[in-house]
């Protein structure tokens, strides 16, 4: 796929220049153009035609993220986009700790590259998902907070400590963050949401949710394999204020053992006496 | 020294350009090899996207950019950030010296392209000198 790539600044980390060779690699591979973030920040008209014509892909180095930071910030579309930590990470790999990339940095470059620039039926088709119910909360608990309330599901939701939940049905679960959490975020504008397939742990990341304010790393509360995305979010991320517990969910997961993630989770009540804690420290 | 004492040397984000490439080595013979401990960098990225720790730094420590062409990237944007450049070096400057050569690539340097990055590199240790003050290696 040729596309926009744009590329963190990347200057004082190892994995920062990683990104830049990543960026090099795909420029040589798919005649991606590259984008330099400062320039595009300080002249965002150079690169006009370019955005225009071409899909964005971004790469950042670290969990800055500058690149996609400034991609929202001017309202660009991203196609794609790879954190290089999780990205080299999921190959199984690891890299080299310099700021000038080696020969085996460079390698893993052109394999990381490459997977950003494959074409879409290269990739994996995604499963066909058979179709599940997520009910909606029928009773809700409040927890309230000087004038701010906090609305927690009473049933069939169980939460973490990083404020977000999990709803369960069958062997398929739904996460997202909690009422209190989109709160604390104000306005939320970008979900970035992980790649479908990937499997991952409990307390494992499973995308970000940016808001003017902060980015607030999502925890799952689960383990499993990720069968879906939110696929409204891209075009509404303002669901997640507006319905934090239903429209607003994040991701959906094939579980791989709720029995045993259970055991470190919250029940509504015991959530409930957390955002109670956390409201009256966050105001003191 | 400490981080927060060094002469702050700041290249242009580059990427994409040859010259680019050249400030980005410049800065890093600079801070790995020349000047180690009088000199340290930042990524202008940080800088652009208004990161508190790299603001604070731009407005206390003296700053020495390296932009690889005329648009000046990294000295503007000091600038914009509220700090000081001590002294603003283009690639240009010293690839003009040498009429005709061609430094390599975005990817890579070839010789004409190091002896470029240490040309330039020699130029700002000697600025880092005379900021800091303290006797650098020669």
């Amino acid at each position: 796929m040729k596309c926009a790539v744009l590329v963190c600044s990347g200057l004082d980390k190892p994995l920062g220049s990683l990104a830049r060779e990543v960026a090099l690699c795909a420029a040589g591979q798919a005649e991606c153009e590259i984008v330099c973030p400062v320039l595009l920040s300080n002249s965002p008209g150079r690169y006009e035609a370019v955005l225009k014509d071409l899909p964005l892909a971004v790469v950042d180095g670290c969990g800055t993220r500058c690149a996609t930071k400034l991609a929202t910030q001017l309202e660009l579309k991203i196609t794609r986009r790879m954190l290089l930590p999780e990205a080299v990470k999921e190959l199984g790999e690891t890299f080299e700790d310099s700021l000038r990339p080696g020969p085996k940095a460079q390698e893993l470059a052109l394999k990381l590259a490459l997977q950003l620039v494959a074409d879409d039926e290269e990739q994996e088709p995604a499963p066909e998902l058979e179709a599940v119910l997520f009910p909606e909360p029928v009773d809700l608990l409040k927890v309230t907070h000087g004038k701010f309330v906090f609305p927690i599901p009473a049933e069939g939701y169980f939460f973490n400590e990083n404020d977000c939940w999990v709803q369960v049905v069958g062997s398929r679960a739904r996460i997202g963050i909690s009422d209190y959490m989109q709160q604390s975020l104000t306005d939320i504008t970008f979900f970035e949401a992980p790649d479908v397939g990937r499997a991952i742990a409990q307390f494992d990341d499973a995308g970000a949710v940016e808001s003017a304010k902060a980015v607030f790393d999502v925890i799952s509360p689960v383990s499993g394999k990720i069968v879906a995305v939110n696929p409204v979010l891209d075009d509404t991320p303002e669901l997640i204020n507006e319905q934090p517990y239903t429209g607003g969910w994040l991701v959906e997961l094939e579980l791989a053992d709720f029995d045993a993630d259970r055991e470190l989770l919250l029940t509504a009540e015991e959530y409930a006496v957390k955002v109670k804690q956390k409201a009256a420290e966050a105001s003191a | 020294m400490k981080q927060t004492e060094q002469v702050l040397v700041i290249p242009c984000s580059g990427i994409g350009k040859v010259h680019g490439l050249i400030s980005r080595e410049a800065t890093y013979l600079v801070t790995d090899e020349l000047a180690p401990d009088q000199a340290g960098t930042l990524c202008l990225a940080l800088l652009v996207k208004g990161d508190e720790e790299a603001l604070e730094r731009v407005r206390t420590q003296p700053c020495i950019t390296i932009d690889g062409c005329p648009k000046a990237c990294a000295q503007k944007n000091v600038a914009l950030a509220g700090g000081q450049t001590d002294c603003a070096f283009q690639v240009l400057q010293v690839l003009k010296q040498h009429r005709g050569a061609q430094p390599g690539s975005a990817s890579g340097l070839n010789e004409v392209g190091w002896a470029v990055a240490r040309e330039l590199a020699e130029l700002v240790r000697d600025k880092v000198t005379e900021l800091s003050g303290c006797e650098v290696k020669s």
